[in-house]
């Protein structure tokens, strides 16, 4: 059976029809999706209210009014200073707003609440008192992030806790909110890394995250580097994209190139049809190797270095199932997935990095998988494979921080691909149900994930796993 | 300051790196590269094509007049034809010496899109004096004196008429492409029979589509009209109504005051017409005053705008011509140049977002390559599109966010000093021919040098495309 309701949900005179008639169709909300690279000012127009501490206050002035956005921002004092300040150099003046009056005419399209002053449970309270009053003003599409300190690094239990809150909290209006196509994401930002939210901002902040939800991210200082172009970050970057033939990885590939990197397409020889295609489109370069294959590691490394001088940024996506229960699993079943999926991705590192393939200032996205992080009925090998995956980003990110490199991965959820939809039809709607948007992914809205994270703002971000799941309900 | 950084300037145009390498032969160049470069301090100071220096002698221009009134039968190239005749008489300009004209215009005729060759032609210029035609939006007239400057400087002519015209009374009706391709096969002459006329008839309906469209001074990229684009910048940067109808009121108070005095009677001559002989602008209003202007109605948002007809700059018919020489030519022939360029310089913004701010980021630049500060130069000019206009671009200069966040400075450009902004008025009073406008700003800059001790001035033209232009002007004495 074809996806009937889905291709029915996304017709707007079926839409109308349906809600005029009060089925009880559930029609997840169609969610607008970035259509070209980073833009100027990604926030053009749209209203968003901002609460902000003085640690943060500058960043956010800077980043909400450089990109277009008109802030209405909580309170007075330094904040709207700060808004003020950087509303003249972009034409953006900012506006007081109280919590006290009615604001009926007024529609939001985001929300900013820097909440890494709280230090105890009743602290807490700042997140109602901010959005309480205006949660009905808020359109369509919405999106809340909110800003915080790591719980690890407060000064005791009860700070802990309040900052530890803060997550329940984004994951709670994720769900909440989700229905209507909004995103709720947190931002764990270290003492001294404050400058490192731009980046982060403008992905949750934009169209770009429109599959991202309910996600906590932990911003560090960890990594050397600043710079920070806003349109095309990655002007001169060498990219390899593994499994690029195809499905995420051809969408990674696009969106890579669209921002300026020149993408090198590695897949398998039998795949040099659908590879080379992609190639082409992308104005990149093929590489087709089997990276099974026992010099596969070193052929990579070498062919980059010789072709490209190196390389800036590596996508392991290359990935396969292989799923049976664990009794009636053959043997070859269990190596082959687990060598592509985790074995391979560690041995091609391994080469570039020794051989000096990845330069300073790289970045390394791996894929994982939510299935990998809260695991699934037939899958034990994928699962070892994908859990291994976050164990190997952990660990790998220590150990090349002082390069100016940073490592993460990707954890996709239910995303509309070759293999899911050779799901069962009632298990495939069953899975985009149990998300907060109410719907599947696609492939273009972990690319867009994996981009953000291997652009030069995001080098706060390392040892990071972040889930492109719709807010998926399992293995939050 | 200001005579101290111009006599550095000298110097260092003076510098004799050129002359050495190019007196030498190349391979020897090479070979004493390192002991040439030694001995570059020590030599004196010499003559060289790269020191040459344009000098302004004088400009004219015709009278501006409101579009669609006085001027309606004269197009661009007639308005061209008038100032630059003006020029000729009013500085006895030797015709045989002349090299070429440079002239700048926005709305260009289809017919003839080459204004300055036509105007040498209609002049009976000898055949040998060509032209070329440069457009830059509101910034044509000042890229023609720049390109007249550049060329001098080049080594290239000693005597060129740079200037611009426009005449928005005689913009083309545009026939929609949909129209002008089913017309195609009778225009060209290669229909055949009945059926051929009736083809291209039935491709020309419905009627609507066809129809030549009004035109329009919108951006090709967002669709928005200028005043659009200045009501926005109005918001974005907190203009008020009062603000913009005061900077106009001082406009048109100074530019009725200048012609009262008679000091534009050297810059302007009359232009014969049909119906009679036009000899003054017609759209200064210097009978105007707050009241009247705060009455207007808002014409871009009759709601909540704040930018109407009086404090915006009006469609005007008209031309200006500048007569530019390198100096050593305008010596040897008994001229008094009146000013010099030390800086040009151009940016763009996006369009989409604040349209006329760029002379806020050219203006800056043309100041740094020309060393100097704003509050250090003795003149201060700006192209007024729209009060609004000016208004955000003055605020963004004395705004120390704006500095750091879009020129990379740690503090404002400076505030202006009204006194010395815009002296004589501006586009709001004096109107705005597009293609005019810088060549009228040269001429009454350099004019001012003649008249006062004045040493410097810097100029900002905002212009289509998000284009901002800046220059810095020097007297010569």
């Amino acid at each position: 059976m074809s996806d009937f309701l889905l291709e029915l949900s996304e017709n707007p005179q079926a839409r109308k029809l349906i809600k005029t008639l009060g089925l009880p169709l559930p029609m997840p909300e169609v969610l607008p999706r970035a259509t070209g690279p980073y833009e100027d000012r990604p926030f053009e127009d749209k209203n968003i209210l901002v609460r902000a501490t003085d640690a943060f206050a500058d960043v956010l002035a800077r980043e909400i009014t450089r990109g277009g956005g008109n802030a209405f921002v909580v309170g007075e004092g330094a904040a709207l200073t700060a808004f003020e300040e950087q509303g003249k150099a972009w034409g953006r003046p900012p506006k007081a707003i109280s919590l006290d009056d009615k604001h009926d005419e007024l529609t939001l399209h985001g929300a900013v609440i820097d909440a890494s002053d709280v230090k105890g449970a009743a602290d807490l309270r700042v997140l109602y008192d901010v959005l309480h009053p205006l949660m009905r003003r808020f359109a369509k599409h919405s999106r809340f992030i909110v800003i915080g300190r790591p719980a690890e690094d407060a000064a005791g239990p009860a700070e802990a806790a309040a900052r530890a809150g803060l997550d329940g909290f984004v994951r709670s209006l994720s769900k909440e909110t989700g229905g209507a196509g909004n995103t709720a994401n947190m931002l764990y930002v270290e003492e001294g890394a404050e400058k490192r939210v731009g980046a982060p901002l403008r992905f949750f902040l934009s169209k770009h995250s429109a599959f991202v939800t309910g996600q906590p991210l932990r911003i560090t200082n960890k990594v050397k580097g600043d710079e920070d172009p806003v349109t095309r970050p990655l002007e001169g970057k060498v990219a390899l994209v593994t499994g690029a033939a195809r499905g995420i990885g051809e969408a990674t590939a696009e969106l890579l190139a669209a921002e300026g990197a020149h993408v090198v397409i590695l897949d398998r020889p039998a795949d040099d049809g659908p590879a080379s295609v992609v190639a082409r489109n992308v104005g990149g370069s093929l590489l087709l190797v089997d990276i099974t294959d026992e010099d596969a590691p070193e052929t990579i490394a070498q062919r980059l270095l010789e072709e490209h001088g190196g390389v800036d940024i590596v996508v392991h996506n290359a990935g396969v199932t292989r799923d049976k229960r664990l009794m009636n699993m053959k043997p070859d079943w269990w190596d082959s997935c687990v060598d592509i999926n985790l074995g391979a991705v560690v041995r091609i590192t391994d080469a570039l990095l020794e051989k000096k393939a990845l330069r300073e200032g790289g970045r390394i996205v791996c894929l994982s998988s939510v299935s990998g992080i809260a695991g699934n009925n037939g899958q034990t090998n994928y699962s070892a494979s994908k859990a291994g995956i976050v164990g190997f980003v952990r660990a790998l990110s220590e150990q090349v921080a002082d390069k100016g490199i940073t490592v993460n991965a990707i954890a996709p959820g239910f995303i509309e691909t070759r293999l899911t939809a050779a799901m069962p039809v009632f298990l495939r709607e069953g899975a985009r149900r149990l998300s907060a948007l109410g719907q599947g992914g696609r492939p273009e809205d972990v690319g867009q994930a994996i981009t953000f994270l291997v652009t030069p703002g995001a080098v706060g971000i390392t040892g990071n796993v972040l889930r492109v799941c719709g807010g998926a309900l399992v293995g939050a | 300051m200001a005579t101290k950084k111009k006599s550095e300037t000298k110097q260092s145009g003076q510098e004799p790196k050129k002359r050495t390498t190019k007196a030498a032969p190349p391979k020897q160049a090479e070979a004493a590269a390192a002991p040439v470069a030694r001995r570059k301090s020590v030599a004196p100071p010499a003559a060289n094509p790269a020191s040459r220096r344009a000098v302004v002698i004088g400009g004219m221009r015709t009278p501006f007049v409101r579009a669609f009134a006085e001027f309606m039968e004269l197009d661009s190239i007639a308005l061209g034809v008038a100032a630059t005749k003006a020029l000729l008489e009013r500085y006895d300009v030797p015709r045989a010496e002349i090299d070429g004209i440079v002239w700048g215009g926005v709305i260009l005729p289809p017919y003839s899109p080459n204004l300055a060759r036509e105007i040498a032609l209609d002049l009976k210029l000898p055949h040998r004096v060509e032209g070329f035609t440069v457009t830059r939006a509101c910034a044509s007239g000042l890229q023609a004196v720049h390109s007249a400057v550049a060329a001098i400087e080049r080594g290239e002519a000693d005597i060129l008429i740079a200037g611009g015209s426009d005449s928005t009374s005689n913009a083309p009706l545009v026939l929609p492409n949909k129209a002008v391709h089913a017309l195609a096969p009778l225009a060209f002459g290669k229909a055949k029979g009945m059926s051929d006329y009736l083809g291209v008839l039935s491709q020309l309906m419905p009627i609507t589509d066809i129809l030549p469209r009004k035109p329009e001074i919108s951006e090709r990229t967002t669709g928005e009209v200028m005043g659009e684009c200045a009501e926005r910048m109005a918001k974005r940067n907190q203009i008020s109504r009062e603000a913009q109808d005061e900077l106009a009121y001082r406009s048109h108070e100074r530019a009725a005051a200048a012609v009262a005095s008679g000091r534009f009677d050297d810059e302007i001559t009359p232009v014969e017409t049909k119906s009679g002989r036009v000899s003054a602008d017609t759209i200064i209003r210097g009978d105007t005053s707050l009241e009247k202007l705060a009455k207007l109605k808002p014409v871009f948002d009759r709601k909540a705008g704040t930018v109407t007809a009086g404090n915006s700059s009006a469609l005007t018919d008209g031309a200006a011509a500048v007569l530019i020489m390198s100096e050593e030519k305008a010596r040897a022939l008994g001229y008094k140049p009146k000013a010099a360029f030390r800086s040009f310089a151009y940016t763009s913004v996006d369009p989409a977002d604040q349209l006329l701010i760029a002379p806020a980021i050219a203006v800056p630049m043309a100041l740094e390559r020309a060393g100097l500060e704003l509050n250090n130069v003795s003149l201060v000019d700006f192209h007024e599109a729209f009060a609004a206009q000016v208004l955000s671009v003055t605020q963004a200069l004395a705004s120390d966010a704006w500095a750091k966040e879009r020129l990379g400075r740690d503090r404002a450009v400076g505030e202006i000093d009204p006194a010395r902004f815009n002296i004589h008025g501006g586009s709001i009073a004096i109107g705005h021919p597009f293609g005019a406008t810088g060549a009228r700003m040269v001429t009454t800059i350099a004019n001012e040098f003649a008249l006062t001790d004045a040493e410097t001035a810097v100029l900002g033209i905002c212009a289509a495309g998000g284009i901002g232009a800046g220059a810095v002007m020097e007297r010569v004495d």
